[in-house]
């Protein structure tokens, strides 16, 4: 694993991203000449499209911001947000092999358990005829939420993941357990808490205006939070022990194992420090969409893929590299293209980095087939 | 008894053949080539608005078939050609974003004047080419103990070319994987190098068996559609999910394995469904919640079916090994 961020990589990832911002540009011309052609109105800036700049900002709301430096900087928000999500993603393909599709499903459990503990509202669990309020504050709800969250992945590395292991069984097998449990999960939580959109407070939070763009005062708090757990978990990789022997495991287990490491425990560790970055990532992103909902990790799971992806598979550090540059590639294209493209833009993007750089923007090249 | 009788129709239900034509082209995937394809139901819509859309500007049915086949071609060369030389999670990731890639463009709004955007194309709009072949009356038609419409929408007509098309595919699956071609696809799935030092070109085989699934996809997609409508959020991941875990039941690599799980998975949904509504008392279960559980009770079929039992029911265990 590379440990050090050096200049080679941060051109790579320049590159990769020039080459996504061309192809947008590319696909939002050819989309919205036809959007002309058949006489739809959509509140897309398409006047831009025409000019290089699409500085002007015409279509700004609030006259003093700067549009494109607004959705930078919601772009950069939401992608730190989904770091906290896809660094666990990542984490546990580097220690495991498995790519794991219920990873979307921890995220929403998060949110969806701190809504349970903190909502005013009645609520209920499946199966048991009595509804109840709890009503916690936030604080103490989400605080739970995330050890409930960590005690998940350890409850599943205990008695799914880890007996999986030791039967060898081989890891695209796990990978469709991973597909049955998301889709067992997934519809648990529609059941538990329903289809609709739930949000965890009432209030959307303060705007402080910083002059060409606007931040609400949770997404401070949020962000803050975020960037605190993510270098923690750095620094947990880079300078502890057990972060060095988690980066063997990932290297090459058989070696960790022979050195002396023991590689079950470290996975176990893992999961737990997924499934918890995880729930934060979900309680932080649902505080700043302002909600959540039953799929809301489902919807997510596909950009947590491509900023994976993006960074190298099993790259703690290129997750996090690759989640900034997901988050601001989605967020930008909402400039040329409507908001309903914006999982597609990420998608293409994912598609587009495994034709030109499949090991990812951090990983080492290696024969991948 | 109405029980039995919402059960065996479900067994014979369009909905259920469609599933079935669509198993059997991942079964081309899976089972004969070891793909893993995890977009299968972009497949399926990409057929469903080729044909409907074709229908639907007075292209005819026929043309309508062509477009949908052609746009399947299509789709499994774009996929196939950047990830068939990857590794199998590789070509999973990337078919599982490509299927979602053409749900979100079906469903914006940019899209709207010609997918329908989220609320896809109605029926009547793309259905009265094939229901006027039907020589069945206009009518309902009570067969047994079941009860149908004769052309209109889910109708015997619509059961009967299903069915059929299902025998078909069932068969060509049959002669093609005993075929000597089909046996490069196998000695693919058990050991890719091996089939490469025979000289044998190992990525247009499987670009063959990824075109052909795909079609089978598409066909599955458009009969679906003549029951249902043009819906882009029916054909998600979840979608593509159920084909797997009803394939993984039945057998993979196995001629009668996608029929018989598409059999048996869409009967016990009902099943499952009835039973908690006679048993369950609604202050337990609500109505909405039926729905979840029965998704449930999937995701762990799929679950308990990888680990304790891959080769399903009809499946020999020796031959698959699900290694990618």
């Amino acid at each position: 694993m590379t440990t050090t961020i050096d200049r080679r990589v941060i051109m790579r990832a320049i590159v990769v991203f020039l080459l996504a911002a061309t192809a947008i540009t590319l696909v939002s011309v050819m989309l919205s000449d036809s959007a002309q052609a058949t006489d739809v109105a959509t509140h897309v800036v398409s006047a831009d499209t025409s000019s290089d700049d699409a500085s002007t900002g015409a279509t700004s709301n609030t006259a003093d911001n700067i549009l494109w430096l607004q959705s930078l900087v919601n772009g950069l928000a939401f992608g730190t947000l989904l770091a906290l999500a896809s660094v666990g993603l990542s984490l546990i393909y580097g220690t495991t092999g498995l790519s794991n599709f219920a990873h979307g499903e921890q995220v929403s459990f998060g949110a969806v358990l701190t809504y349970f503990l903190v909502t005013p509202q009645d609520v209920s669990i499946p199966l048991i005829p009595v509804s109840f309020n709890i009503g916690l504050p936030l604080l103490v709800g989400a605080a739970i939420g995330i050890a409930v969250s960590a005690g998940t992945g350890w409850l599943q590395d205990k008695f799914l993941w880890a007996p999986l292991r030791r039967r060898g069984v081989a890891t695209v097998q796990q990978m469709i357990v991973s597909i049955g449990l998301s889709l067992a999960l997934l519809n648990f939580i529609q059941w538990w808490i329903g289809g609709g959109r739930i949000g965890l407070t009432t209030s959307s939070g303060k705007a402080i205006d910083f002059g060409p763009f606007t931040l609400t005062d949770t997404t401070l708090i949020s962000l803050a939070i975020a960037l605190v757990c993510l270098g923690g978990v750095s620094w947990f990789l880079l300078k502890t022990r057990l972060g060095r022997a988690t980066r063997a495991v990932s290297d090459n287990p058989a070696l960790a194992s022979a050195s002396g490491i023991q590689v079950s425990k470290i996975i176990r560790l893992v999961w737990i420090i997924s499934a918890g970055l995880a729930g934060l990532g979900g309680i932080l992103l649902a505080l700043y969409e302002g909600g959540t909902a039953f799929d809301a990790g489902a919807r997510l799971l596909m950009l947590m893929f491509a900023a994976v992806t993006l960074g190298g598979l099993g790259q703690a550090f290129g997750a996090l590299v690759g989640s900034l540059v997901i988050g601001v590639v989605v967020e930008m294209s909402t400039l040329w293209l409507p908001a309903d493209l914006k999982i597609a833009v990420a998608l293409v993007v994912l598609i587009l980095v495994l034709l030109v750089r499949p090991q990812g923007i951090l990983g080492r090249a290696e024969r991948v087939g | 008894m109405d029980i039995l009788i919402a059960v065996t129709r479900e067994m014979f239900a369009p909905t259920t053949a469609a599933f079935a034509l669509a198993a059997i082209g991942l079964n081309f995937h899976f089972g004969l080539t070891g793909l893993l394809n995890m977009g299968h139901a972009g497949f399926m819509l990409l057929g469903m608005y080729g044909y409907a859309i074709t229908v639907r500007e007075g292209g005819g049915m026929w043309l309508g078939l062509v477009v949908a086949v052609l746009l399947a071609i299509g789709f499994a060369l774009l996929l196939g050609w950047p990830t068939l030389k990857l590794r199998g999670d590789y070509l999973a990731i990337v078919t599982i974003a490509a299927a979602e890639f053409v749900r979100f463009l079906g469903r914006s709004s940019v899209m709207k004047n010609i997918t329908g955007g989220s609320t896809g194309i109605r029926g009547t709009d793309f259905k009265e080419p094939f229901e006027s072949l039907s020589p069945f009356p206009d009518a309902l038609i009570t067969i047994g103990p079941w009860q149908l419409h004769g052309s209109a929408s889910t109708s015997w007509w619509l059961v009967l070319v299903s069915w059929t098309m299902v025998a078909i595919f069932a068969w060509v699956f049959w002669m093609l994987a005993k075929s000597p071609w089909g046996r490069v696809l196998k000695g693919i799935r058990e050991d890719e190098d091996a089939v490469r030092s025979l000289g044998k070109n190992v990525y247009a085989y499987k670009m063959q068996a990824l075109v052909i699934g795909g079609v089978l996809g598409a066909l599955g997609g458009i009969l679906w559609s003549f029951g249902n409508a043009v819906s882009p959020d029916s054909m998600g991941r979840p979608t593509t999910f159920w084909i797997w875990t009803l394939l993984l039941l039945g057998g993979a690599a196995t001629v009668f394995g996608p029929i018989l799980g598409s059999v048996i998975f869409w009967a016990a949904i009902v099943l499952v469904k009835q039973l908690a509504a006679l048993l369950i008392p609604e202050t337990i279960m609500s109505t909405t919640a039926r729905e979840p559980f029965a998704l449930i009770l999937v995701g762990v079929t799929l679950m308990l079916l990888v680990i304790f039992r891959p080769q399903g029911i009809l499946g020999n265990r020796r031959e698959l090994a699900i290694n990618g």
